[in-house]
């Protein structure tokens, strides 16, 4: 075996393993997104998974990728998606708070928006 | 070839997604879903461009992923103050 067919061997291979892990934490991201019960789980299974998910795939495409100037590109994205991600989690969580959308939360209650100025001794 | 399958992988991923933005009930839970359909689809062009070599196909990935944040962000924002004109002071501070 010559080495650019071994070098080629070794690319497929390591870019499907790397693609198949972030495929896996894809599915359960979005299996969490459809099926959980409240909107801050459901925050929670979509920043979690499945930005880390989209990051592991965008790399593993990077490996896979034909060229020099398309697996940049590649880096690029996944470091936008890395950025950006958790950011839009973090604003929907805040909106939806200073919203009053309560969360379920069994026994324990969370503080409502401007209850602690009020509920906190002095 | 793996490409092709991350394709195929995060198209299920989006049809999920997809249900979460027709059945959510409140508009925390569509724009979430949105953002992730989008994000999804961004993905399945990337890998459109490693498939066919075409570089331009990640570059247009890359505008759908700055171009869905600032749509979140501007539909966040417009159902925070109900105004895409906010104003810069607080009422009480006049």
């Amino acid at each position: 075996m010559d080495p650019a067919s071994v070098l080629q061997f070794l690319q497929l291979g390591v870019s499907g393993i790397v693609v198949a892990v972030g495929l896996l934490l894809i599915a359960g991201g979005s299996l969490g997104l459809l099926r959980f019960p409240d909107l801050y789980t459901r925050l929670h299974a979509a920043n979690v998974a499945d930005v880390v998910g989209s990051v592991i795939v965008v790399l593993g495409l990077a490996i896979a990728a034909p060229d020099w100037g398309i697996a940049v590109r590649l880096l690029l994205l996944a470091a936008l998606l890395m950025a950006l991600g958790p950011t839009l989690t973090h604003l929907v969580a805040q909106a939806a708070h200073a919203a009053g959308l309560a969360p379920i939360a069994g026994r324990y209650a969370a503080p409502r928006p401007g209850a602690t100025s009020t509920s906190t001794p002095p | 070839m793996t490409a092709l399958a991350a394709a195929i992988g995060v198209g299920i991923a989006l049809l999920l997604c997809g249900a979460r933005l027709f059945a959510g009930p409140t508009l925390y839970d569509r724009t979430l879903a949105a953002n992730g359909v989008v994000i999804k689809i961004a993905i399945i062009v990337a890998a459109g461009g490693v498939i066919s070599g075409r570089s331009v196909l990640i570059d247009a990935a890359l505008a759908f992923v700055l171009a869905s944040m600032v749509a979140n962000v501007a539909v966040l924002k417009f159902f925070r103050l109900r105004s895409f004109q906010a104003p810069l002071a607080r009422a009480e501070d006049l």
